[in-house]
């Protein structure tokens, strides 16, 4: 499982990250990336992390609970 | 002995490269906000075209610079290329090479600062990419030898006229909201 998290300080809202991983990560409307899900098992985030042109997103690997 | 051209050709040869990349770099960076293509490319391939052709741009600009100190044509010393006006031939337009290729090291290194400095700065920061397109594109067609080429006049031109372009689409379009993708569409 992938905890997910978001430096929107950092966030520009390319939107890479939502085109890669939609069910995760969505552009909101102030134009900033929101987590639809906090957590995730799908290595799309993975993708998506690494896709970001700001490095704004981090993603930590954890034990299913 | 016969001057051995092979530094002076060098020199000429990626300093007008140099620029091309950084057209390439610039207009692949208003591809990454604009989005002129949608969905059909992926902003994080566009994204590692931008970093890509911004770093090999600047490894022209140091071959640049070593082959001009290296050649004999124009007597280029090596402080001439750090310190802007210290070069007998053009000043002017030499220093403004140099300061074009100092501020575009600085916005390269700025990444890996951007926490640091923040977000909105490392954008403020990323619009002074325009001021060192401007400058490149001045230093190129003052103190290149080539200017007067039609050739090389039709690059200068057309690289002003695709950033123009790019710039306008970008103004036009939403600057921050990617096009939405339907959860469903999602492609594997």
């Amino acid at each position: 499982m992938y905890r997910i998290v978001i430096d929107r300080s950092l966030c520009s809202g390319f939107g890479a990250c939502a085109e890669l991983a939609p069910e995760i990560f969505e552009v909101d409307g102030g134009g900033l990336v929101s987590l639809r899900v906090g957590t995730s098992s799908d290595a799309a985030v993975l993708d998506a992390a690494a896709a970001c042109p700001m490095a704004a997103i981090t993603v930590v690997e954890e034990e299913a609970a | 002995m016969t001057h051995d051209p092979t530094f002076w050709l060098l020199a000429r040869a990626s300093g007008l490269t140099a620029y091309a990349l950084l057209t390439g770099s610039v207009l692949a960076g208003l591809v990454v906000k604009s989005r002129p293509f949608g969905r059909a490319v992926k902003t994080a391939s566009v994204t590692d075209v931008h970093r890509f052709l911004a770093l090999l741009a600047l490894g022209m600009l140091v071959l640049h610079g070593v082959s001009l100190t290296l050649d004999r044509t124009v007597h280029m010393p090596v402080a001439a290329l750090v310190v802007p006006g210290l070069s007998a031939y053009r000043p002017g337009s030499v220093a403004l090479g140099v300061l074009a290729c100092e501020l575009a090291a600085l916005i390269v290194v700025s990444f890996s600062v951007r926490r640091k400095i923040g977000a909105r700065n490392w954008r403020r920061l990323h619009w002074a990419t325009y001021l060192i397109f401007a400058m490149a594109t001045a230093h190129g067609l003052a103190a290149g030898t080539d200017s007067t080429q039609p050739w090389a006049f039709g690059l200068y031109l057309g690289a002003v006229g695709a950033v123009a372009f790019a710039t306008a689409w970008r103004a036009l379009t939403s600057p921050t909201r990617p096009t939405p993708v339907p959860v469903r569409e999602r492609s594997t």
